[in-house]
C-alpha cells in the first residue's frame, strides 16, 4: 500500500518535462525502455510503486497521464525509445490537433470538451492505486494548453479528489526577455489564479533562471529545451527521492509539504540544486569540492535557484527543506547547520520557529555520480512574490492597452465580460500582499483582504 | 763460637721436644738437623755482604721470573723506602730474609714447604740472640757440602711418623688427653657432619626440636659431650653452620612427606614437589661423595682429605639452594597454582646470578602444568585445571554451592578432586545469554607474574572465545582443527617471547573467528539493522503503513485489542512496504504485541513491536538491550504518531482550506490555528529528525565502524553495542543527570499530549466550520431554488455559537500551553550538559531564535 502519485503532463512543455523525468526515474530504478526490470537492478531499497505500477507481465508502467491538444510532442515521445513505456490508454492527443493557439481560454474551453476522455484516464489510474496520495501536474503557465487545459484540470481535480494533494511543477515564462507569445501575461495571470486556489503546492520553475543555470553551470550559451528539461528532471527526481527511497522520515508528500507550507496560499516553492554535473546533464562543468557545508551553502545562493526573484531587504524564508543525497556523515550536517546559523546566511520569518530542515536521502545505486554529496533545496521564500509582481506589471501594461483581448472574448469564459481577468488579477495581487505580510511578525493576525471564494470555481 | 751455638740449640731442642731430654741420640740428630738448616740458609746470605749486592740479586731474580717491568719497579720503590727507614737497624738481615723466602717458595723446593711452617715458626719464636748469631758462623756452600757428608740426606722428607714434627697437633691432643679435656676426633666429627647435612642427629651433635614461647616448633642444635671428648667452640660454630643445611633438609623433607599425602595438592605444587625431590636427590649424591671422603680420611688422623672446613666449602652452594627451596616450601603453604609460580618467578629476578639460575631452573619445571593448562585453554578453549590453579576459573554461576569468598582450594576439595571442563560446560547454570559474561571468571591473583595482565586478559579472552565458538556457536570442528594446528607449538617458560607471540596469534585467530561467527554465520549486522529499522522506526514506509492501519484500533481501550489483530496488521504492513524484502529470518522474529496494561489505558499506550533474538546473538543483544530498544520504540512511535496526525490535520485545515474558507468570519481563527500548527509541525519534525539524524545516525555510524574494524573480542563487541544503545537511550530520551533522568522526557510527553489535544479541538472546530459551510451552501441553494439532499437534516444538528466559543477557547488554551511548554523545554535543554541535546534546543528554536526572542519580549 504505497502512497501513489499520479503524474499529469499537459501541453508541449509539460510533456517534454515529463518525458525527461520518466527517463530519469527509469534510470534510477533500473527499469529499461520497455518497462522491464534490468537484470542488474537487484539492489532493493527503492519503492518503484509510488510512480510505477506493475502490469501482469512484469512490466513497470508509469502512473502517468499524457495530454496535449496538438500531437507533435507526444508523437515524438511515441516515436522515441521510451514509446512502449507508457500505457497507451493514458495518452490523450486532440483529434483535430489544432492546439490551443497560445490562448488560455481556448485551452480551458477544450478541457470542457474533452473532460470525459481525460477524467476517464484519471479515474482509472486513481482506482488502480491503493492509497493515492497526490497528483503531480507538469505544465507551463504561459502557453495555451499547459495553462488553459492545465487550469481546467486543476479545477476539476479539486472537485473530484478534494482530499488528494495536488502538486504542480509549473514553468514560468522568461519575463526578462521578449517572448514570441505576446499574451503570456494574460495566460499567466489566469493560470496563477488556479495555482493559488486549486493547487496545494507549486514548485516554481522559472525559464529565465533555467536558461541562466544552463548557461552558467553547463556552459551552454543557447541551451536547448532538452538541457533545461534535464535540470528540471534532476530537481523533480531529487524532490521525490525520499518518497522513492524510504527512510525514517519524509516518506509521504504530505509530510514534506506540511513542513514547507504553513498557510494555504503561500505555497509557491522555489528550488535550488547543486551540483549539476556531466552525468546529469551533457557538457556540465564538474564541481569537485563537495562537502555538506558547501552544498548547503550553495543551495542558499540565489544563483543556484531555479527561480529568478528580486528580493527586498525584508525578504525571508518561511521554510526550507534540504534533501541531501549521497554519502553524508550526520555530524557534518550538524556542523553545517551551526555554521549557517552562526553566519546568518538565511533569514527566517519572525512569527514562528523556522529552520533549515535536512533530510538525508539515498542515491540511486544505478546512477553513478562524480560527486560525493548533492543537494536539493525546496524553500518557501517571500521574494517569490516579486515574480508575481512582475507578471502583474506586465499584465497591467497589456491590459491598460486592452491589447489582444479579442482572442479571449471568443471563448465562453469571457463572452460576458472580462471579470475573470480582474478576479484573477485580484487573487494574484492578494497573494503578493500575503507574502509581504509574511515578512512581518504581525502575520499572526493577518486577515485576508479579498473575498476568499470566487464564483467561477464553485461548481 | 760453634759450641755456644750447639749448646743453645740443644737447650732449645730440649725445650721444644721434651722427649729428647732423655735421648742423646735424638738430641744429636735434631741438633745436626738444625745445624744443617742454619748452615744452608745463612750461607747464601753471608756472601752478599752489603745491601746493594743483595738488591741486585733480588732485581735479577725478579727479571728472571717476571716478564713485566712492574714488579722490579715496585721493588726499587720498596727498597728506596726501606733505605729511608731510620727505625729499622737491620736492613740487610730483613732483605736477606725476604730474599731467602722468595727462594724458598720456588717450586723446586716444594717438598720442604710441608715442613717449613714449624721451622719458620721456630725461627720466628726464637730468641733474638739466636738470630744475631745467625750471620757469621756458618758459611754457606762449603758447609752445606760438608753437612751432606754427615749422613743426613739433604732435603729428606721428615717422615710423617716423626714424633718431633707432627708433634704440634699430636702434642696438643696428648696434652688435652692428659688434662682430661680431650677433643672429639675429626673422623667422628666428619661422620656427624655428614649426618647433620641430612638432618639426622649424630653421635655428638644432635637436633632437638623445642617449642618456643610462641608455640612454634623449632630445631636447635645440641652438642653432646662424648667419651671421646668435647668439641671446641670454633668447631661448634663450624658444625652449627653445617647444621643449617640439615635443618633446611628436614624442613623440606617434612614438607614433602606431609604434602604428598594430601589429595588436594595442585599440579603446580606436585611438580614443585617433584623438582624438590629431584634436587634433594642431587644433594644426597653430594653427601654420598662427602661421606666416602670422610671415611677415607678416617684412616689418617687429619689426613690431607676432608675437614669440616672443606666440607663447608663443598656444601656452600647447596646451602643457598636449600635455603631457596625452603623459602619456596614455606611459600607454597600459602600460595597455590599461579600464585606459586609467581612466587618462584619473583626469585628469578634476584640479583645473585646463582639464585637466578637456580630458580629459573625450578620454574621451568614447576610451570609445566601451568603451560599444559594454558595450552588447553589457549588453543582449544577447554579448561583442564582440576585443582583450580589456572587464572581462569569457572564463573560463579557454575558453583551454586561454593562460596566465592572461600578459597578455591576448599571448593575443589569439597568436590573431591576438582571438576572437568566438560562438567562445567554441561552444568553451566546461569542464563544462556549471560554465558559469555558469567561462565568464566578471571583471577588476576593466579596470573603468573612472568605474563603481564594484558596478556592474561588476552589468554582469558581467547579461551572464552574458543569455548564460546564450540559450545554456543556449535563450531566444534573448527576449534578441534585449530587445536590440532597448534599442537606443534609447545609453550614453555624458557620461551616467553614465543609465548607472547603465540598468545597474540591465537587471540587474533579466535577473536576473528568469533566475529566471523557473529557477523557471517549469525548475521549480527542484519539483526542490528532490523532492530534499527523496526524498533527504532528506521523503515518509515513500514511504520507509516502500520500506523495508518492501526490508528483506529489503538484509540480503543487496551483490553479491546487482540493480539491476532495486531499480528495480522503487522503482516499487512510488511507486505505493503519495503520490509517485505528483508530476509525471512528477520521477519520471522518480528512481532507485535501489547505491553502489560492497567485500567484506562488505550491501545496507543500499550502497543509495541518486538524483535526476538536467540542464542548466541542474545549474548550481544541481551534482554536488557531489548528492553532499551522497546523503550526507544515507545518514544519514537509516539513521536511518529504525533507527526503523522499533524500531517493529516494539516491536510484538513491547510490544504483543505477551500471548504474551511467558505465561512469568512472564522478565517482569522483558522489562520491562527494554522500558525500554531506550523509551530507544532516544526517542533515535532525538528525533534524527529534530530533523533534519527543526530543521535541514531551518528551512533549507528560508530557501531558500523566498529563492525568493520572488528578489533578486540566479544567483550569489545558487547561494549560497542551497549555504548551504541546507551547513547541513544540517554539522548533520545533527553536524560538529564541534574534534574532526574525522566524529567525532560515527561515534559516532551506532555507536549505530545498537548499537541494531540490541540488537534482534537481543531477537529471539532473543523467539523463545526464545515457544518456551517454546508448550511450556507444550502441557504444559497434555497435562494437559487435548488433543493439538495443536505437540506433535509442539516438543521437537526445546529452548531450553536456557544460550542464554537468553547471549541475556540480550548484551541487557544492548548496553543498557549504548547507554546509555554516548548519554551520551557528549550530553556532547559539549552543548559543541558550534553552537546547534542543543546543542539536540539537550538534546532527547536529555529534559525530566528523564535523562543528566545519571545521569552525576552514576555519578560520585558
Amino acid at each position: 500500500m504505497p502512497r501513489e502519485i499520479i503524474t499529469v503532463q499537459i501541453g508541449q512543455c509539460g510533456n517534454q518535462m515529463g518525458s525527461v523525468f520518466w527517463q530519469r526515474l527509469c534510470a534510477e530504478h533500473g527499469i529499461s525502455q520497455d518497462g522491464t526490470l534490468e537484470e542488474w537492478a537487484t539492489e532493493g531499497g527503492d519503492r518503484k510503486d509510488v510512480f510505477f505500477y506493475q502490469a501482469d507481465d512484469e512490466h513497470y508502467i508509469p502512473r502517468a497521464i499524457l495530454m496535449d491538444l496538438e500531437p507533435r510532442v507526444i508523437n515524438n515521445i511515441l516515436a522515441g525509445p521510451y514509446a512502449s513505456l507508457y500505457n497507451p490508454e493514458n495518452i490523450y492527443t486532440s483529434k483535430d490537433g489544432g492546439g490551443a493557439g497560445n490562448n488560455w481560454a481556448q485551452g480551458h474551453q477544450a478541457g470542457e470538451k474533452i473532460y470525459e476522455d481525460i477524467f476517464e484516464m484519471m479515474d482509472r489510474e486513481a482506482e488502480g492505486s491503493d492509497s493515492l496520495e497526490a497528483f503531480m501536474v507538469m505544465h507551463s503557465i504561459a502557453g495555451g494548453t499547459g495553462s488553459g487545459l492545465g487550469s481546467f484540470v486543476l479545477e476539476r481535480l479539486n472537485d473530484k479528489y478534494p482530499k488528494k494533494l495536488v502538486q504542480t511543477y509549473s514553468v514560468f515564462p522568461n519575463n526578462e526577455e521578449l517572448s514570441d507569445v505576446v499574451v503570456q501575461p494574460y495566460n499567466s495571470i489566469l493560470t496563477l489564479k488556479r495555482l493559488v486556489n486549486h493547487a496545494d503546492s507549486v514548485v516554481v520553475l522559472d525559464n529565465a533562471a533555467l536558461t541562466r543555470i544552463a548557461g552558467d553551470r553547463l556552459n551552454a550559451n543557447f541551451p536547448s529545451y532538452d538541457q533545461t528539461n534535464q535540470i528540471v528532471s534532476t530537481v523533480m527526481s531529487a524532490s521525490t527521492t525520499t518518497l522513492r527511497y524510504p527512510g525514517y522520515m519524509n516518506n509521504d508528500l504530505v509530510g514534506i509539504i506540511a513542513s514547507l507550507i504553513p498557510t494555504p496560499r503561500c505555497h509557491f516553492l522555489m528550488s535550488s540544486y547543486t551540483p549539476f554535473t556531466g552525468e546529469n546533464v551533457d557538457k556540465a562543468k564538474s564541481i569537485r569540492k563537495t562537502t555538506v557545508l558547501d552544498v548547503m551553502r550553495r543551495l542558499l545562493q540565489p544563483k543556484n535557484r531555479l527561480v529568478s526573484t528580486v528580493p527586498s531587504k525584508d525578504s525571508c524564508y518561511i521554510s526550507i527543506l534540504n534533501i541531501i543525497q549521497g554519502d553524508v556523515d550526520p555530524t557534518d550536517v550538524h556542523q553545517s547547520l551551526l555554521r549557517i546559523r552562526e553566519r546568518q546566511l538565511a533569514n527566517f520569518i519572525p512569527w514562528g520557529p523556522a529552520s533549515i530542515q535536512v533530510a538525508l536521502a539515498r542515491k540511486s545505486p544505478y546512477v553513478s555520480s562524480s560527486h560525493r554529496v548533492s543537494g536539493l533545496m525546496l524553500a518557501n521564500h517571500t521574494s517569490i512574490a516579486s515574480l508575481f509582481r512582475r507578471t502583474l506589471d506586465q499584465y497591467d501594461r497589456l491590459r491598460k492597452r486592452n491589447a489582444f483581448l479579442e482572442q479571449y472574448k471568443k471563448f465562453k469564459t469571457f463572452e460576458n465580460g472580462l471579470e475573470e481577468f480582474d478576479d484573477s488579477r485580484a487573487v494574484v495581487e492578494e497573494l503578493v500582499q500575503e507574502y509581504k505580510a509574511c515578512e512581518s511578525a504581525d502575520y499572526i493576525s493577518y486577515v485576508r483582504i479579498y473575498p476568499p471564494l470566487s464564483k467561477g470555481t464553485s461548481h | 763460637m760453634p759450641a755456644p751455638v750447639s749448646s743453645q740449640l740443644r737447650t732449645l731442642i730440649h725445650q721444644i721436644v721434651p722427649a729428647s731430654a732423655g735421648s742423646p741420640s735424638l738430641t744429636r740428630e735434631l741438633v745436626d738437623h738444625a745445624q744443617y738448616f742454619l748452615d744452608s740458609y745463612l750461607g747464601g746470605a753471608g756472601q752478599g755482604g752489603d745491601l746493594a749486592d743483595l738488591a741486585n740479586l733480588m732485581q735479577r731474580h725478579i727479571m728472571q721470573t717476571s716478564s713485566s717491568s712492574t714488579p722490579s719497579l715496585r721493588l726499587n720503590n720498596l727498597l728506596s723506602r726501606l733505605y729511608d727507614q731510620p727505625a729499622l737497624s737491620r736492613k740487610h738481615a730483613i732483605l736477606s730474609f725476604l730474599y731467602t723466602l722468595s727462594q724458598q717458595s720456588h717450586p723446586t723446593s716444594s717438598r720442604s714447604t710441608i715442613t717449613n711452617p714449624p721451622a719458620a715458626s721456630t725461627r720466628r719464636n726464637g730468641p733474638s740472640p739466636f738470630n744475631t748469631s745467625l750471620d757469621a758462623p756458618f758459611p754457606s756452600a762449603p758447609n752445606h757440602n760438608h753437612r751432606g757428608t754427615n749422613g743426613l740426606p739433604p732435603r729428606t722428607d721428615p717422615a710423617p711418623g716423626d714424633p718431633g714434627l707432627q708433634s704440634k697437633a699430636a702434642l696438643l691432643r696428648a696434652y688435652r688427653l692428659r688434662i682430661g679435656k680431650s677433643q672429639v676426633p675429626l673422623h667422628v666429627l666428619l661422620r656427624d657432619a655428614v649426618y647433620l647435612l641430612q638432618g639426622i642427629s649424630g653421635h655428638c651433635v644432635r637436633f632437638v626440636t623445642i617449642t618456643t614461647d610462641t608455640m612454634e616448633k623449632e630445631d636447635r642444635v645440641e652438642f653432646v659431650d662424648t667419651p671421646e671428648g668435647s668439641i671446641p667452640p670454633p668447631t661448634r660454630v663450624l658444625l652449627h653452620r653445617l647444621a643449617e643445611l640439615g635443618h633446611l633438609h628436614r624442613l623440606i623433607t617434612a614438607f614433602l612427606d606431609d604434602r604428598s599425602l594430601s589429595p588436594s595438592v595442585g599440579l603446580v605444587e606436585q611438580s614443585l614437589h617433584h623438582e624438590l625431590r629431584f634436587q634433594l636427590t642431587e644433594y644426597h649424591k653430594l653427601i654420598a661423595l662427602l661421606e666416602s671422603h670422610a671415611s677415607r680420611s678416617k684412616a689418617g688422623d687429619d689426613g690431607g682429605g676432608l675437614t669440616l672446613m672443606r666440607m663447608e666449602a663443598w656444601v656452600g652452594e647447596w646451602k643457598l639452594r636449600l635455603r631457596l627451596m625452603s623459602v619456596l616450601v614455606e611459600g607454597s603453604k600459602n600460595a597455590h597454582g599461579g600464585k606459586l609460580i609467581s612466587l618462584i618467578h619473583a626469585h628469578t629476578k634476584n640479583g645473585d646470578p646463582f639464585i637466578r639460575d637456580f630458580s629459573t631452573q625450578i620454574l621451568e619445571q614447576v610451570s609445566k602444568p601451568f603451560f599444559t593448562s594454558l595450552q588447553a585453554w589457549l588453543f582449544s578453549g577447554s579448561l583442564s585445571d582440576p585443582f583450580g590453579e589456572f587464572f581462569v576459573a569457572p564463573g560463579k554461576r557454575n558453583h551454586g554451592a561454593s562460596d566465592p569468598d572461600r578459597p578455591e582450594r576448599d571448593a575443589v576439595e569439597l568436590e573431591g578432586g576438582g571438576i572437568s571442563a566438560d562438567e562445567i560446560d554441561a552444568d553451566f547454570g546461569g542464563d544462556i545469554h549471560r554465558t559469555w559474561q558469567e561462565k568464566w571468571s578471571f583471577r588476576a591473583e593466579m596470573m603468573p607474574s612472568f605474563l603481564n595482565e594484558a596478556f592474561g586478559r588476552k589468554v582469558y579472552s581467547t579461551g572464552r572465545s574458543l569455548n564460546f565458538i564450540r559450545y554456543n556457536c556449535h563450531d566444534v570442528e573448527w576449534v578441534a582443527k585449530q587445536a590440532s594446528d597448534w599442537t606443534s607449538k609447545s609453550l614453555k617458560y624458557s620461551d616467553i617471547a614465543g609465548l607472547e607471540q603465540s598468545i597474540d596469534a591465537a587471540y587474533k585467530v579466535a577473536s576473528q573467528r568469533l566475529f566471523e561467527a557473529f557477523f557471517v554465520k549469525y548475521r549480527l549486522i542484519d539483526h542490528l539493522q532490523a532492530l534499527k529499522a523496526y524498533l527504532l522506526c528506521g523503515y518509515g514506509d513500514f511504520h507509516d503503513l502500520l500506523m495508518d492501519s492501526l490508528s483506529a484500533l489503538l484509540a480503543k481501550p487496551a483490553n479491546a485489542l487482540y493480539r491476532h489483530t495486531l499480528t495480522t496488521r503487522l503482516l499487512d504492513a510488511i507486505k505493503g512496504s519495503n520490509a517485505q524484502y528483508d530476509p525471512p529470518d528477520v521477519l520471522r522474529r518480528l512481532d507485535a504485541r501489547m505491553l502489560e496494561y492497567s485500567h484506562g489505558e488505550i491501545g496507543w499506550d500499550v502497543f509495541t513491536l518486538e524483535y526476538k533474538v536467540e542464542p548466541p546473538i542474545d549474548t550481544v543483544i541481551d534482554p536488557d538491550a531489548i528492553n532499551s530498544y522497546l523503550k526507544l520504540f515507545n518514544h519514537l512511535w509516539k513521536m511518529r504518531r504525533v507527526e503523522g496526525s499533524l500531517g493529516a490535520a494539516w491536510g484538513r485545515v491547510t490544504s483543505g482550506s477551500r471548504s474551511v474558507g467558505r465561512v469568512p468570519e472564522l478565517q482569522k481563527d483558522w489562520h491562527q490555528v494554522r500558525i500554531v500548527m506550523a509551530e507544532m509541525i516544526h517542533f515535532i519534525r525538528q525533534m524527529h529528525a534530530w533523533c534519527h539524524r543526530e543521535i541514531i545516525g551518528a551512533a549507528w555510524k560508530d557501531l558500523v565502524e566498529f563492525a568493520q574494524k572488528q578489533e578486540g573480542d566479544l567483550d569489545a563487541l558487547i561494549e560497542a553495542h551497549n555504548k551504541y544503545l546507551n547513547q541513544m537511550v540517554r539522548k533520545v530520551m533527553l536524560h538529564d543527570s541534574k534534574r532526574g533522568h525522566e524529567n525532560n522526557l515527561a515534559t516532551v510527553r506532555d507536549i505530545f499530549n498537548t499537541i494531540l489535544q490541540f488537534m482534537e479541538s481543531t477537529d471539532d472546530f473543523w467539523r463545526h466550520t464545515t457544518h456551517e459551510a454546508h448550511i450556507r451552501d444550502r441557504q444559497r441553494d434555497q435562494v437559487r431554488g435548488v433543493h439538495t439532499a443536505l437540506s433535509l437534516n442539516a438543521r437537526d444538528t445546529p452548531a450553536s455559537d456557544e460550542t464554537l466559543a468553547g471549541i475556540l477557547a480550548r484551541t487557544k488554551e492548548y496553543s498557549a500551553r504548547f507554546s509555554q511548554q516548548v519554551g520551557n523545554l528549550v530553556i532547559l535543554l539549552s543548559s543541558h550538559a550534553d552537546l547534542d541535546i543543546r543542539f536540539l534546543a537550538v534546532s527547536l528554536t529555529g534559525f530566528g531564535g523564535f523562543y528566545s526572542s519571545r521569552r525576552d519580549t514576555t519578560r520585558g
